[in-house]
């Protein structure tokens, strides 16, 4: 948007942007005292909040060296200790530095390939619900194709097409998971478009640029933000998935990259849970979080789909 | 395996057991449970019948390509073909040396041109008819004028003149160049009276037609693609019947799932592929009734380094670090490599340092550096080699050299491979101390920028024959490719005058003493210019189940490995262990389509059936009120 | 497969248009489905839809062609697998395998062939690659079938029971349960699945075997058993992360059904609850579930590559990501054919049928 800094700051005035600003800021506290109900999404969000700080402090929790393979403090493969508390790997790091590192590769991706799945979505679905006529039937016919594509074997493809790095991933999973939402978005367009005041918008002369920029875009947000969430938890999975398979960068400690060395150094013919149970289940765990908070974001969204609270 | 371990017999009380099993697990899925909180008896690891038959089951990892002797490339399909197939010659257990196989004496001619074999009489195919010279004769020959026929082993008659079967029992060959290697053509003879009716070789698969004719110690029997190859003793074969009487191997698509067969008792054996893991083969160790085989590995793991990439003409190609071309640099990046620490570490004892280029299993070739000529870890005279070659570090500890390119360099690592991925850590770091970048690049499919000469360092490793011609001639001038970025026999496109003349002169001299002498000189020159430098020998480690199998040969006798072997000797000699007898009732028969509708529809009808039932009896209570 | 199932939570149906903010599929196409009463708008809906899956089929089919020529890799390299090949060897083997030919050619070669179910000849294995196909379909089919008809009547279940009692303690248990499974990695789901149930930990005994279809060893009735001994996990893995979405669906669709006056009727004509539910809910609800279930019949085809990668299984993705290592291109490419056209056929079947189920919609 193009609202100044200097404005944001100063008291609603008669502006018709300020007036706007308040509209929208007032909503969101709506939004929020709703979300508030549903407790689901509040855990969910809660989980995330840990998450994410454990994240952001890894540096400082468990040291940067803790990646190093010449310096690893522990045996090999050790089980469970005081020391260790989930053990160590087969070059005798502790896991639990590992896996507190791999948080910050398994959000990024996941953050990352979301957003430019819900971007190139969100773009597509605009576009397309705005722009009637031949280019909303062929994107639309692109779409369509698309969702009936496997995500997984198409991912699995476009990583083995590419060399493998984070980024791969990323692209992979950004470009096989945006179909779903460019629907969504489309429809909201279209609900939005058919209001009268998009009619007197155009009748005083918004451009296409404006239309989409200022009266539909701010109305699909919400929406954009609910499929955001959902995606995110698709794409930790993929990732997990694509790095099990050996399609990521080897090099980086991901959760599903852990889970592939634990397999390749012999976890589970040695019955070695320990090293193969954190991993899954940090996946699982955050997968789920997101889950719930789109889930309650969506009920709050359409109160009708009956989410149990 | 021993089917008395098997899960799946004819007693009626396992038979109720699967199926409580399976039903109980139904009934936990139905109740919303992941697993079954009350377990129940475990799956019967013991059943023993009438007729007394015994399987040795084998765990591999590793699908089979083709089960054709003319297009079969991976070591489980080569491997079968030895136990299908006589060869011409075979290795003696003990100390690989070549010894009769279908023939049994072969001389050479004066001018070392012409070859002559004899044939034995008492070789009989599993259709009746005797083994002969003619069989071999076509059989090369089909080789020399087939294209299709020479996809595996064309290689072995690349030098063949001419071959002929001058009677049953005398097979001549005739020869463009001496060559040093004929005890060792290791090339499956077929029965030319089944072959000949094949039209096109390069599309027959030989898994039609059961059992397949051969003269081998088994036959095969039986072939599903994925999940098993079946093989039957050869109570005919003139060496001895094998004593057990089916040979299984049973295809895993991951080795930790195989190892996990093996624990269970689902197999009696497993391979590495190529090894176990430390972890594995530590936790088989514990483990009741398994024997864990270490033996001394027949492969090298080498760090290749890129010596600028040029055809057979010397155009070149590629984009290797010209950093590399200087010898200086090359002994200084193996000379920070701390082999021990990947011994102790990655191999976790299961490998030993390396030296010369094969491995110390072939005492005859194993050759030694000396003391002045060992490239030993010393990270403060690689620094110093690394000044000396002009590439000092700079303000931010990177070495840069005279023309401001840093010291960066790419490795090419195998991604199925956890030993490159492990060793990749390690020398980043340990570069890293020296200012020198490292990326490893790991892929499924190197040899695209193999071929193409784009990349600087590489980890290489060939599995070496007792005859270690091919090895050797991987690094000759000859086997540059013609053309830039084609596929050649060139490992890693080194061309040294030195060495091919030594090369030369080895595969021209027939006495085996002199021979081996050129052979070490030739290792001595490849470990001086750097470019192959054999960090460790890994060991083959594999396992077995020592209530299955009694006792197995391995090869060399003394220590050796089982799996793999130049030779039908681990499985034609394996001795079933005492009471591992068994039914197991013979070929499979029936429609497996149908099978497995029959299946579908059964597991199916009893998860659904009960699922109703539950949901219906319900019902009709709460109507009945 | 989880990885995969994820998107369909907030994807509906796919091929029906979404116009619930991400709402599991609404019930039916109502854009689309036909509101005209005649047979003949029928047909000329079902013609429609069934041109409309020929389009996506070329399209998967040109897309097969193009994105795996991307792969690095020169197959015949691939093919003699760094042997001594004399130049003329390599040009004779290019021709063979029609690599020698521009790339349209080639394009044009391969969709003609295809069109006869003609595929090529595999790179790796110098067989059919419809053979190779057809040796895996079988496999797979029976492990994803057997869990398809598992958790669809699992989710439909304890679907009808959530939504019935929406809001209880009940209710959000199951939800919550399922959504949890479904929010696992199907391959970590398996491989400590096969610890514990198959190794054995601690007093867990080995109760399942370890990977594969059968030990190869029986016959007869027998091998049925030995087979579905074999299934067990497998299955039981499939059906942990997938039931999660018939079970929201039906769920969903059932609540929306629960508003209906006719309910309220029925009720007050003073038939049981259960009674209610069993004659004239679930029926109604069950329409928008069947869509949804062709859809889960063509992905989970697919979706299966991970399970049979972690259980030997010798289907068809085991096959898929062994091809793509060589890269054997013939075989990826009919792989990635069949694994979108099961989707392609699926949804259209959903689209077809749909119409002659719902009497509402009515014909």
């Amino acid at each position: 948007m193009t609202v100044t800094t200097d404005k944001a700051a100063s008291p609603p005035t008669d502006s018709p942007r300020a007036l706007a600003r308040a509209r929208r800021r007032q909503a969101a506290l709506r939004f929020w005292r709703q979300y508030r109900t549903h407790r689901a999404g509040l855990v969910g969000l809660a989980v995330l909040a840990v998450i994410a700080l454990l994240a952001l402090t890894a540096p400082l929790l468990v040291g940067a060296d803790s990646q190093s393979v010449t310096n690893a403090p522990g045996g090999p493969m050790e089980a469970p200790s005081g020391e260790f508390p989930l053990g160590t790997d087969q070059f005798g790091r502790s896991l639990l530095a590992l896996m507190l590192w791999g948080t910050r590769v398994s959000l990024t991706v996941g953050l990352l390939a979301a957003f430019l799945s819900v971007a190139i979505g969100t773009l597509i679905g605009i576009t397309a619900g705005h722009f009637k006529g031949w280019y909303a039937t062929v994107i639309m016919r692109v779409t369509d194709w698309f969702l009936v594509m496997p995500t997984l074997v198409l991912a699995i493809a476009l990583a083995t097409v590419l060399s493998r790095s984070i980024w791969t991933t990323i692209l992979a999973i950004g470009v096989t998971t945006w179909p779903t939402t460019a629907r969504l978005v489309r429809a909201q367009t279209l609900s939005v478009e058919s209001r009268p005041y998009i009619e007197r918008s155009r009748a005083l002369g918004g451009g296409h640029g404006h239309i989409m920029s200022r009266h539909v875009l701010p109305n699909v947000m919400p929406l954009v933000l609910a499929q955001t969430t959902l995606v995110i938890s698709t794409a930790i999975l993929t990732e997990a998935t694509l790095a099990f398979l050996g399609l990521s960068d080897p090099t980086i400690v991901s959760w599903g990259g852990l889970l592939q060395d634990a397999r390749e150094a012999g976890a589970v013919s040695s019955g070695n849970w320990w090293y193969l149970a954190p991993p899954g289940l940090a996946i699982a765990v955050v997968a789920l979080a997101f889950t719930l908070c789109g889930r309650a974001i969506e009920s709050v969204l359409n109160p009708k789909l009956g989410v149990s609270r | 395996m021993v089917t008395r371990v098997s899960p799946h017999t004819l007693r009626p009380g396992s038979r109720l057991r699967t199926l409580l099993a399976s039903g109980a697990t139904a009934l936990a899925l139905t109740a919303g449970a992941v697993v079954p909180g009350n377990p129940l008896a475990p799956a019967p690891s013991e059943a023993r019948a009438d007729d007394g038959r015994t399987t040795l089951t084998v765990a591999v990892a590793q699908s089979v390509d083709s089960l054709s002797p003319f297009l079969a490339q991976r070591l489980l399909s080569t491997s079968i073909h030895r136990l299908m197939y006589d060869y011409l010659t075979n290795y003696d257990a003990k100390d690989n040396k070549a010894i009769p196989g279908l023939a049994t004496a072969w001389e050479p001619s004066a001018d070392k041109l012409t070859w002559t074999y004899t044939i034995r009489p008492d070789s009989q195919w599993s259709d009746g008819q005797q083994a002969t010279a003619e069989d071999a004769a076509w059989t090369f020959n089909k080789m020399m004028t087939d294209e299709g026929a020479a996809t595996s082993n064309g290689s072995f008659v690349s030098n063949f003149e001419k071959v002929t079967a001058t009677g049953k029992d005398k097979l001549v060959i005739q020869l463009k160049e001496p060559q040093a290697t004929m005890a060792a053509l290791d090339v499956p003879i077929v029965p030319r009276h089944v072959w000949e009716k094949v039209e096109d070789f390069s599309k027959f698969n030989n898994d039609k037609d059961f059992p397949v004719v051969g003269n081998g110690p088994f036959i095969l029997t039986d072939y599903k693609v994925d999940s098993f190859v079946k093989l039957k003793a050869n109570k005919d074969f003139w060496r001895g019947s094998p004593k057990f009487d089916e040979l299984v191997f049973r295809y895993y698509k991951d080795q930790d799932a195989a190892v996990a067969a093996l624990r269970k008792g689902e197999v009696s054996f497993v391979a590495g592929s190529p090894s176990l893991t430390p972890a594995q083969s530590a936790s088989l160790e514990n483990a009741p009734d398994i024997k864990v085989n270490d033996a001394p590995g027949r492969r090298f793991f080498a760090l290749a380094v890129n010596p600028g990439a040029r055809t057979k003409d010397g155009k070149k190609f590629g984009d290797g670090h010209p950093a590399l071309l200087d010898q200086k640099v090359r002994h200084a990046l193996f000379m920070a490599v701390d082999r021990k620490t990947i011994i102790d570490k990655v191999f976790q004892g299961h490998a030993v340092e390396g030296e010369g280029y094969i491995p110390p299993r072939f005492s005859d070739y194993f050759w030694k550096p000396s003391d002045g000529q060992k490239l030993a870890y010393d990270p403060a005279k690689a620094s110093a080699l690394l000044d000396e070659a002009g590439y000092r570090k700079n303000s931010a500890g990177k070495r840069v050299g005279k023309d401001g390119r840093p010291l960066d360099f790419r490795i090419l690592c195998h991604a199925t491979d956890p030993n490159d991925k492990a060793i990749g850590k390690y020398l980043q770091e340990w570069w890293g101390e020296q200012g020198i970048g490292l990326k490893v690049d790991c892929l499924d499919n190197v040899s695209d920028p193999w071929y193409a000469g784009e990349y600087d360092l590489a980890f290489d490793g060939w599995s070496v024959n007792p005859d270690p011609d091919f090895v050797l001639s991987i690094h000759t001038c000859a086997a540059l490719p013609s053309k830039a970025k084609e596929s050649a026999a060139t490992d890693n496109f080194i061309c040294d005058k030195q060495y091919d003349e030594l090369y030369k002169k080895q595969l021209a001299e027939y006495d085996p003493a002199k021979r081996a002498d050129l052979v070490r000189q030739l290792e001595s020159r490849l470990y001086d210019t750097g470019y192959m430098n054999v960090m460790a020998y890994p060991n083959a480690v594999e396992a077995y189940r020592t209530d299955h199998i009694e006792s197995i040969t391995t090869m060399p006798a003394a220590a050796g490995n089982i799996y793999g072997q130049d030779g039908y000797w681990s499985w034609w000699s394996a001795v079933p262990a005492a009471g591992a007898s068994s039914s197991s009732s013979s070929d499979s028969g029936g429609s497996s389509t149908g099978v497995l509708i029959g299946v579908g529809i059964a597991v199916v009808v009893l998860a659904g059936g009960g699922l109703l039932f539950a949901m219906r009896r319900r019902s009709t209570a709460e109507d009945r009120e | 497969m989880s990885s995969e199932s994820t998107p369909a939570l907030v994807k509906g149906a796919a091929g029906v248009e979404s116009t619930a903010s991400g709402g599991p599929a609404p019930a039916g196409p109502p854009t689309r489905s036909p509101r005209s009463r005649s047979t003949a708008a029928y047909l000329r809906y079902a013609a429609g839809k069934l041109a409309g899956a020929a389009v996506s089929l070329f399209a998967v089919l040109v897309t097969s062609f193009f994105l795996f020529r991307l792969i690095p890799g020169d197959p015949v390299k691939q093919m003699t697998g760094g042997r001594q090949v004399s130049t003329e060897q390599i040009a004779a083997m290019r021709r063979e395998f029609g690599l020698d030919l521009p790339l349209w050619q080639q394009f044009t070669q391969y969709c003609g062939k295809a069109l006869t179910g003609d595929f090529g000849t595999s790179y790796q294995f110098r067989a059919p690659v419809i053979d190779k196909i057809g040796e895996a379909l079988p496999a797979t089919l029976l492990l994803t079938g057997t869990a398809f008809v598992i958790y669809t009547l699992l989710g439909i279940w304890l679907g009808a029971r959530s939504a019935w009692r929406n809001g209880s303690a009940g209710d959000r248990t199951n939800t919550a349960f399922a959504l949890t499974l479904y929010s696992v990695p199907s391959f970590w789901l398996g491989l400590l699945l096969i610890i514990t149930l198959s190794v054995g930990i601690g007093p867990i005994p080995g109760l399942f075997p370890t990977g594969g279809m059968e030990s190869g060893s029986t016959t007869g009735f027998d091998r049925v058993l030995d087979i579905a001994h074999h299934m067990v996990l497998p299955v039981i893995t499939l059906v942990a992360v997938e039931y999660a979405r018939t079970l929201l669906v039906m769920r969903s669709s059932l609540l929306d059904e629960m508003g209906s006056d006719y309910l309220t009727t029925a009720r007050a004509k003073g038939l049981r609850d259960d009674l209610v539910r069993r004659k004239h809910a679930v029926p109604n609800a069950m329409l928008p579930t069947v869509t949804l279930l062709f859809v889960n019949l063509g992905t989970t085809v697919a979706g299966a590559i991970l399970v049979e990668t972690v259980f030997s299984w010798p289907g068809l993705g085991g096959l898929f990501y062994q091809a793509l290592s060589v890269p054997d291109l013939p075989l990826v490419q009919a792989l990635f054919f069949v694994f979108a056209s099961a989707v392609i056929l699926m949804n259209t079947l959903a689209d077809v049928i749909y119409p002659l189920l719902d009497p509402r919609v009515g014909r």
